[in-house]
């Protein structure tokens, strides 16, 4: 959900760069991108690969890593590659025409430490690659594919960053879980903002983590999102809150929120599936977000509701950070400031997983998404 | 001590005031020329260097083709950014253009904005709130403000940039606010640019960040043996060490010119305080007596020396900042050389080097100083308070024995010619030409004693054998006087001639190199198609035309680009178009591709011809045959011809840049062929030019590139006159009681004064003819083993014998005119007074 | 205050001795004249006594602490003579590049003495010789019984032991010369020190406290 920031923002170039960039993003163009419609049937794993059409498409894995069998959950991670077609250079004919881009964050929660965070960004083709019919995307050494194997299935992560890398093999233990009717995932009152969406809930982690040169060998859980769509935001919104836990028995939770300048909730929606695979959907007004804790950033003032209280149907799960200081400022596309973080749920359900605030460090940059919708 | 140290140096600059103001002017004059050179040198490195650091940013690596026809291939950029160890590859295609009708060719380089900004910081571009384009990615193009300046380019103007045929028309989209006042750069999305003008699937380059951790050396390593073979993977480090080898040789040569005025600055000190030891012998004595030891004898004369060094070197720091100002405001930084082609670029004085400069004056003037202090400190105290200055304490030897010297130095000398070159830099050549002044200075009194001790002959008038034998009886002083002139003109003669050979072998070179009467050339571009099928056509007046490609090659990432000229020559007969030092050799099989190389690339490389040997060409390694070695004065980093058909046969695309045309016979002034071409010249902006224009044009810049060498030998011979002058004069105070004796026993004035002119003459007589001979060794030195080794072309000794021997001549007029003024001083001694005196 | 023991001298270019033997002692306050033909080897004692010329053998032992300046190094010859002896030279040699006081002065910065006690003592001695006002003359506007007044000044200037004079007023004219020899002896006299005085004149030799003579079978 976070990744809508980049639905906005096409271009990533150095600031001073950017006022031309949200011109050409603010501009009438004449390129007409796909609409987003209910009943389409997803076909995988060929709908694991891009949607190069799409205005803008993520990838986005989350969880949690221990270092020794026994140990509880201590270190948080987080990948995401983004592809973006900002609508620039359409009618090129050269391979390195900057119509397609892509661009990846790294964080890692380290419980007592600050989070630490690298980033990428590349045009497709030139240092970047993506792949249409699986998943596969790619800025340099920085990685997301999937396989299959004798035994199944596998996903591959791999980071390469001054500060941490990692190589990760991601084991499904559960089926995809298509969000909203079939993948068709509404983010709006309006029916042209939606998005295709699929989850992957409770995959098994392995593989190794080096940081300041040191190589450990780490398991977990993860959370993997595939996203694809051409206009998500609507005009009033200025932020979201959005969740996705892993519970530990097995069953899956999926939350998240519109809010508007007032913080008020404009769209809400949520998911559970449970360990045996019973899926529950939870229409806008059966979901509610109330902020139990706040945490204040002592580098921008921002008050982020770390500690929520969130309703859907006759469930509450109560959220309770590793960390509370899990606020990340990246700078490309743009510079964007926000709280993701790795987190404990308890409630009605107890789990792990990710949860995502943004638009609290003042007014995000969603101002062209207006215009990017407007388009759609 | 230090009072009476200082009493006596302020009493000799008061009573020598001349003397002392000409070595400290010499002494500046070495330091400023030095040092103006250091400064502009490292001046304009710093612009190269700057600009480059523009462009290029700061890569650790940087992944290029060896040809300049080549390119990378986006799947080796693709495979290296894979790398974990590289945190951003970012590629570039670099092109030259021109915008609209402007005959200025333009670097144009094609960005990735997203991989730039880490390696290339200078070369983002700021986006125009007036540009009618959205962002760089929508196409549009960003001007560097030198560049906007001079073609008076505004943002959102529409502008056509033109290579050869392809051209695209576009819009100044904004601005490069972090490129240099002097760059004359468009930038534009990588994207664009490979859509209008190519390479298909490739780019120029690739630089790359490698992750902090990864040590840049060992990765370069371990990647060069994996890249194709047409690639190469350079550090930053080779493009500073391309940058000055470019100019290396050049600016040792005018270093060592300047080192030969800082010697002459030393000699001009050694006459002057040998004659103040002389002087002041009886005074220093003196001294002695009441008390000054001996060290302190010696010490005073180097302190001297010193205090005419010190305000020397400073004031040649002044000069030299003066210099350098002028001549980057006047020649540019390359002093007419031709290496950098940029405006006057800034100077900026670091205190180390002048503080190095500093020494080196105050080391001239102490060298100088050293063997009249040794003298001092020599004197025999009694005997010197009495007689007054002996020329040589201890035992005299007779003149033959001091021929063993002479003779070992030449042996010397000889053998430092052999020797290969040290650092790539002549060193052991410039030895050798030290070495040959020595010889000639340490041989004028023995050559003095002889001349003169057989000429001063019994039956000749008075004044005239009083000279004779004056000389024949002090060949120290004689020796002193001729050395300053010795050392001038042989510097002097060894350059006139080496630059006299130089330019009637350039001349013979140029008829050799333009054989037809027409040139036409595009720069960098290809010639335009339209042009090419044109002169195809059986209405084109032309008898004949030649077409060459020109382009260039990496054969070692730390030197400057090798020359690759594709030229339409057959390859059974080069011998018609190229001038071949040696033979020519024809290739074992027809098959082998056959390359002939100029003579710096034989020298730098060691290319030997009839060897075969892989030349990075065209994406691969190529087995050429190495057909011979021609003579080439112009490209001084090696450049190689290869025929149109090998070339064409390997797959190369051949885009013609410079044609050779032949007017019909008819034709003979060229009108009607310069009047079929002036449509294309015009659209295109070529250039036209006949074989005499070419031929003035390089002999202008030929005398150009020398101009610094003539002013220098004209100090040089100014110092060496200065010096024979101060000796004489000196000589004559010296004499004064002996002078003074002559003038009571009934000689005339005038017959004084004739007879030091004449002592002048003879001694100028012995330092030129000496000179002489020492500046045809040197030259000879210079022709056959300092060109060679520092610019790796050779050329026959041609000694202009008479601009040579007129030379000689003039000086020897001036140097009667000089002793005219030592003259005067003989006849304006106190003979009574003098003689009162005397005991 | 001198004492001159089995000096012997060869003659520098034949192999003859130019003396052999010579003993010579000179006390505190005594001024000595040395007399003798030309070419005797009057100057070449003098110098052996300053130090300018080596002895073939003997020794001459100089002042209280009567060291021999024939085993001294050159370098110590030059800081005895600094310190302990006064030259007066019948050429005057008074040095043209300094003026009269810096003339004067030469033997104290040779000494060592503090620059603030030159200008009092020179400008005392300028006018003990009679030469008060002229201290920044230059030499050359100096007649020659102004010079060899001055060189008498600088020979005292730094309170010698011992005055070496070489026939100092051969240049002068008699009714100068008179002036000049009885100025030396005055000041000579007045700290004691002791003199050894070169001479052709029969007339300084008198005003002398004892006149030895120097022939080639030694002094007399």
């Amino acid at each position: 959900m976070r990744r809508r920031i980049f639905l906005a923002t096409p271009l990533l170039l150095p600031t001073q760069l950017l006022a031309a960039a949200a011109a050409a993003a603010a501009s009438p163009s004449s390129l007409v991108y796909p609409p987003v419609v209910p009943g389409v049937r997803l076909v995988f794993p060929r709908d694991h690969g891009a949607h190069p059409n799409f205005r803008t498409e993520w990838w986005y894995v989350t969880g949690a890593l221990q270092t020794s069998p026994s140990g509880s959950a201590d270190i948080g991670f987080q990948l995401t590659f983004f592809r973006s077609r900002p609508g620039t250079a359409e009618a090129l004919h050269s391979p390195l025409a900057a119509s397609q881009m892509l661009f990846a964050h790294a964080a890692l929660t380290l419980p007592g430490d600050r989070l630490q965070h690298a980033e990428r960004a590349a045009r497709a083709n030139l240092g970047a690659s993506f792949s249409s019919l699986d998943c596969d995307v790619a800025i340099g050494a920085w990685r997301i594919y999937r396989q299959d194997t004798r035994s199944g299935e596998l996903l591959h992560l791999q980071v390469h960053s001054p500060q941490f890398s990692y190589d990760f093999t991601l084991t499904p233990s559960q089926p995809l879980l298509l969000q909203g009717d079939g993948g068709y995932s509404r983010k709006g009152h309006g029916p042209q903002l939606a998005s295709y969406y699929v989850s992957w809930p409770q995959l098994q982690v392995a593989g190794t983590l080096v940081r300041d040169g040191r190589r450990q060998v780490v398991s977990g859980r993860a959370w993997f999102d595939h996203e694809w769509s051409t206009a998500l935001l609507g005009d009033n919104a200025v932020g979201w809150d959005w969740l996705g836990i892993n519970l530990f028995d097995g069953g899956a939770v999926m939350a998240f929120r519109m809010r508007d300048a007032a913080g008020e909730t404009l769209y809400a929606h949520a998911t559970w599936r449970d360990a045996a695979g019973h899926l529950r959907q939870f229409a806008s007004a059966a979901v509610s977000f109330a902020p139990l804790r706040r945490w204040v950033s002592p580098r921008n003032g921002a008050s982020y509701p770390v500690e929520l209280e969130i309703r859907f149907g006759e469930y509450r799960l109560r959220t309770r950070p590793l960390l509370d200081d899990q606020e990340l400022s990246t700078r490309r596309p743009t510079p964007v400031v926000y709280w993701e973080g790795l987190v404990t749920v308890e409630g009605s359900f107890s789990g792990r997983g990710y949860l995502e605030m943004t638009g609290y460090a003042g007014r995000l940059r969603v101002a062209d998404h207006g215009a990017g919708v407007g388009a759609a | 001590m230090k009072t009476l140290a200082w009493w006596l140096i302020r009493a000799q600059f008061r009573t020598r005031r001349a003397a002392t103001l000409l070595s400290m002017l010499a002494i500046a004059l070495g330091v400023a020329l030095g040092y103006a050179i250091h400064l502009i040198n490292a001046a304009a490195l710093a612009d190269f260097a700057r600009a480059m650091q523009t462009v290029q940013g700061d890569p650790d690596a940087v992944i290029a083709a060896r040809d300049s026809a080549g390119s990378v291939a986006l799947a080796s950029i693709n495979d290296i950014a894979r790398d974990p160890a590289v945190m951003v590859i970012a590629p570039v295609i670099e092109t030259r253009v021109r915008v609209d009708q402007a005959r200025l060719l333009v670097r144009l380089i094609g960005i990735d904005v997203f991989s730039a900004a880490a390696v290339m910081p200078r070369l983002l571009p700021r986006h125009s709130e007036r540009a009618l384009t959205g962002s760089i990615f929508d196409g549009g193009v960003y001007a560097s403000p030198a560049l906007r300046d001079k073609l008076g380019l505004q943002d959102g103007a529409p502008v056509t940039l033109r290579r050869g045929d392809q051209q695209w028309s576009t819009r100044i989209a904004g601005d490069l606010p972090a490129a240099g006042a002097d760059d004359l750069l468009l930038v534009a999305d990588i994207a664009w640019v490979q859509e209008h003008f190519g390479p298909d699937d490739a780019v120029s380059e690739g630089r790359v960040r490698l992750s902090p951790d990864t040590d840049p050396a060992r990765w370069r390593a371990t990647l060069t043996p994996q890249l194709p073979a047409g690639l190469l993977l350079r550090a930053a480090d080779d493009d500073n060490a391309r940058v000055s080898n470019l100019s290396r040789a050049y600016r040792v040569n005018l270093n060592v010119l300047a080192l030969v005025a800082l010697l002459t600055g030393a000699f001009l000190v050694f006459a002057t305080q040998l004659t103040a030891v002389a002087q002041r012998s009886t005074q220093f004595a003196l001294l002695g007596v009441l008390g000054l030891s001996p060290r302190m004898r010696l010490l005073q004369v180097l302190l001297e020396g010193l205090a005419i060094g010190v305000p020397g070197a400073l004031l040649g720091l002044g000069l030299g900042y003066a210099l350098a100002l002028a001549f980057t405001q006047l020649l540019g930084g390359d002093l007419g050389g031709g290496y950098f082609a940029t405006s006057a670029p800034l100077l900026v004085p670091q205190p180390l080097p002048a503080l190095a400069f500093l020494a080196l004056g105050c080391g001239a003037s102490l060298a100088g100083a050293c063997y009249p202090a040794y003298l001092n400190r020599m004197q025999p105290l009694a005997q010197a308070l009495k007689t007054g200055f002996a020329q040589r304490p201890g035992a005299a030897r007779a003149p033959h024995t001091r021929l063993w010297l002479p003779s070992l130095l030449a042996l010397a000398a000889l053998a430092l010619t052999q020797l290969p070159p040290l650092f790539e830099l002549p060193l052991a050549g410039y030895a050798a030409i030290a070495l040959v002044l020595v010889i000639g200075i340490s041989c004028a009194p023995v050559v003095t004693q002889y001349v003169f001790g057989y000429l001063a002959r019994p039956g000749l008038p008075a004044p005239q054998q009083i000279a004779l034998q004056n000389v024949a009886q002090a060949p120290l002083m004689a020796q002193v006087a001729a050395s300053g002139l010795i050392v001038s003109f042989a510097l002097t003669a060894s350059m006139v001639i080496m630059v006299s050979s130089f330019r009637v072998a350039v001349d013979h070179w140029l008829d050799a190199v333009l054989p037809a009467p027409l040139y036409l050339r595009s720069k960098a571009t290809p010639l335009p198609q339209e042009l090419l099928q044109a002169l195809l056509r059986p209405d084109a007046p032309f008898a004949r035309i030649e077409r060459t490609a020109h382009a260039s090659l990496t054969i070692d990432p730390q030197r400057p680009n090798v020359a690759l000229m594709v030229r339409e020559i057959e390859r059974g007969n080069p011998g018609a178009r190229l001038p071949f030092t040696g033979a020519v050799m024809t290739p074992p099989s027809d098959d082998l591709v056959v390359v002939w190389i100029s003579e710096p690339l034989h020298e730098i490389y060691g290319i030997q011809p009839g060897q075969t040997l892989r030349l990075p060409l065209l994406g691969g390694a190529v087995e050429v045959f190495v057909g011979g070695v021609w003579r080439d004065y112009s490209r001084q980093f090696g450049a190689l011809v290869i025929s149109r058909d090998d070339y064409l046969r390997l797959g190369g695309d051949f885009q013609p840049t410079d044609l050779a045309l032949w007017p019909l016979p008819a034709d003979a002034a060229g009108e009607a062929a310069g009047a079929w071409l002036a449509p294309y010249t015009s659209r295109y902006a070529l250039e036209l030019a006949d074989a005499a224009e070419i031929r003035q044009l390089s002999l202008s810049i030929f005398d150009k590139s020398f101009a610094v060498t003539y002013a220098l030998e004209a100090a040089a011979m100014l110092i060496g006159l200065f010096g024979l002058a101060v000796t004489l004069a000196a000589s004559v105070w010296l004499r004064a009681g002996e002078l003074a004796t002559l003038g009571a026993l009934g000689f005339s004035r005038r017959m004084l004064s004739r007879a030091v002119m004449l002592e002048g003459a003879l001694i100028a007589a012995v330092g030129l003819l000496i000179g002489l001979a020492c500046g045809i060794a040197i030259a000879a030195v210079l022709t056959q083993v300092v060109n060679p080794q520092a610019f790796h072309w050779r050329m026959p000794l041609d000694v202009p014998w008479s601009a040579v021997v007129f030379g000689a001549l003039a000086t020897l007029a001036a140097a009667v005119v000089a002793s005219h003024y030592a003259a005067r001083q003989a006849t304006r001694l106190p003979v009574a007074q003098v003689l009162a005196s005397a005991q | 205050m001198l004492t001159v023991a089995g000096l012997a001298k060869r003659h520098a270019l034949a192999s003859r001795p130019l003396f052999s033997d010579l003993a010579l002692t000179i006390a505190a306050g005594e001024i000595v004249a040395l007399v003798g033909e030309s070419g005797i080897g009057k100057s070449t004692l003098l110098n052996c006594i300053a130090g300018l010329e080596t002895p073939d053998s003997g020794s001459i032992r100089i002042g209280p602490q009567a060291l021999d300046i024939v085993r001294l190094d050159e370098a110590a010859r030059a800081v005895l003579r600094a310190h302990r002896i006064g030259f007066v030279f019948q050429a005057f040699h008074v040095l043209p590049t300094l003026s009269v006081a810096q003339n004067i002065a030469v033997p104290l910065l040779l000494c060592g003495v503090p620059l603030a006690e030159h200008a009092p003592r020179t400008q005392a001695l300028l006018e003990r010789v009679g030469l008060a006002g002229f201290a920044d003359r230059w030499p050359a506007s100096l007649s020659g019984g102004e010079l060899q007044r001055v060189a008498i000044a600088r020979a005292l200037v730094h309170r010698p032991a011992l005055i070496l004079a070489d026939e100092p007023t051969g240049n002068l004219d008699p009714r100068t010369a008179d002036e000049v020899l009885a100025l030396l002896l005055d000041r000579v006299r007045e700290p004691r020190a002791s003199a050894l005085i070169v001479t052709h004149s029969q007339q300084v030799a008198q005003c002398c406290d004892r006149i030895v003579t120097l022939t080639a079978d030694g002094l007399r």
